[in-house]
């Protein structure tokens, strides 16, 4: 593990990392209630083995609090919702706040108007802006490895993006999770495969009415590189493992 | 090594990476990698790797955040191999 300077924050940056997370905590009830009706009323979605997909979230961090960083393929605008979901109820949330998965949006996509920056602050959100300038990118990764280190469980989509090829795209293994993994000593990784029974391709939303259906996979990337190569190499083996657990949906599927 | 030799070498790397051709043609150091050549920012890491590899040298994760131009990165090559 190489500890980066970038995850070194100054104390006021730490603070309003602090005062969202108790916001977001005061405010959980009510956007527990949002994300239900979303999920199950509007959209109707049900998901397969709920329960033990829990179950198995609950006890991976009843084990022990090493930090926790969650890695999902990427094929709707919601998909951090959905693992939410399939993670925890809402109502084990409100008394275990660390397990609600901090995300990291595109600050376009998701935080680019008032609303969507308040939504984005209440659902415990650190956007970073997708190709901007390094330095504010590395501003916006030590937020997030900064949370890891206290507990705090991180979820991020290493594609980088919603898989154009419907796929587990390997070559787009975007190096900052690998970034991210390495600089929190013993972060754990928790690979998560969803997919909509009727998901062909990627979409803004999941079809109405869809089955989702959910693999977890903890795993430990190591490389024995240093620097970039290094994170590269990590980043490449999280997504690695998520496209062997897409061949092993398909494949249950047949 | 010289810093035209680095500069040089460092614009060769960057050429295939590169969108937008113009900007290429009237490339400076205070060129912007990002906003001047339009170079991809998640390629970005593949190019600092060949600059890792052309010229023998490891390059950190923060140091990448301070390469904005492309006389940016030529200054931190040349800080690196002294």
């Amino acid at each position: 593990m190489e500890p980066d300077p970038a995850s070194a924050l100054s104390r006021g940056a730490a603070r309003r990392l602090a005062v969202q997370r108790e916001i977001a905590r005061v405010l959980s009830p009510l956007t527990a209630l949002a994300a239900a009706a979303l999920l199950r009323l509007w959209l109707r979605l049900s998901f397969e083995d709920l329960r033990a997909t829990r179950r198995e979230y609950r006890r991976l961090r009843g084990e022990n609090d090493a930090p926790l960083l969650v890695c999902g393929n990427h094929l709707t605008m919601i998909d951090s919702a959905l693992i939410a979901w399939a993670l925890g109820s809402p109502w084990w949330y409100i008394g275990h706040f660390s397990s609600l998965p901090w995300n990291m949006p595109d600050r376009q996509n998701f935080a680019s108007t008032w609303w969507q920056r308040a939504l984005a602050y209440v659902y415990k959100c650190v956007p970073v802006e997708r190709g901007g300038s390094r330095q504010d990118v590395a501003v916006s990764l030590a937020r997030f490895t900064y949370l890891l280190g206290r507990s705090e469980v991180g979820l991020v989509f290493p594609e980088g993006g919603r898989s154009r090829t419907a796929r587990v795209e390997v070559e787009k293994a975007a190096y900052g999770v690998g970034r991210i993994v390495r600089s929190v000593p013993d972060c754990r990784v928790l690979c998560v495969y969803l997919r909509g029974d009727r998901q062909r391709e990627y979409s803004a939303l999941p079809a109405r009415g869809d089955r989702v259906r959910f693999r977890l996979s903890l795993v430990e990337p190591k490389s024995d590189f240093g620097g970039l190569r290094g994170s590269r190499e990590v980043a490449r083996q999280i997504v690695t493992r998520l496209a062997e657990m897409e061949q092993e949906h398909l494949h249950a599927r047949q | 090594m010289e810093q035209k030799e680095i500069f040089e070498q460092v614009v060769k790397i960057l050429t295939p990476y590169v969108k937008n051709q113009d900007a290429l043609a009237a490339v400076a150091p205070e060129t912007h990698i990002l906003d001047d050549l339009k170079v991809n920012s998640a390629r970005l890491v593949d190019v600092v790797l060949e600059f890792e590899d052309a010229f023998d040298l490891e390059i950190a994760d923060e140091d990448v955040d301070k390469v904005e131009t492309v006389g940016n990165a030529v200054e931190l090559i040349q800080s690196k191999i002294g």
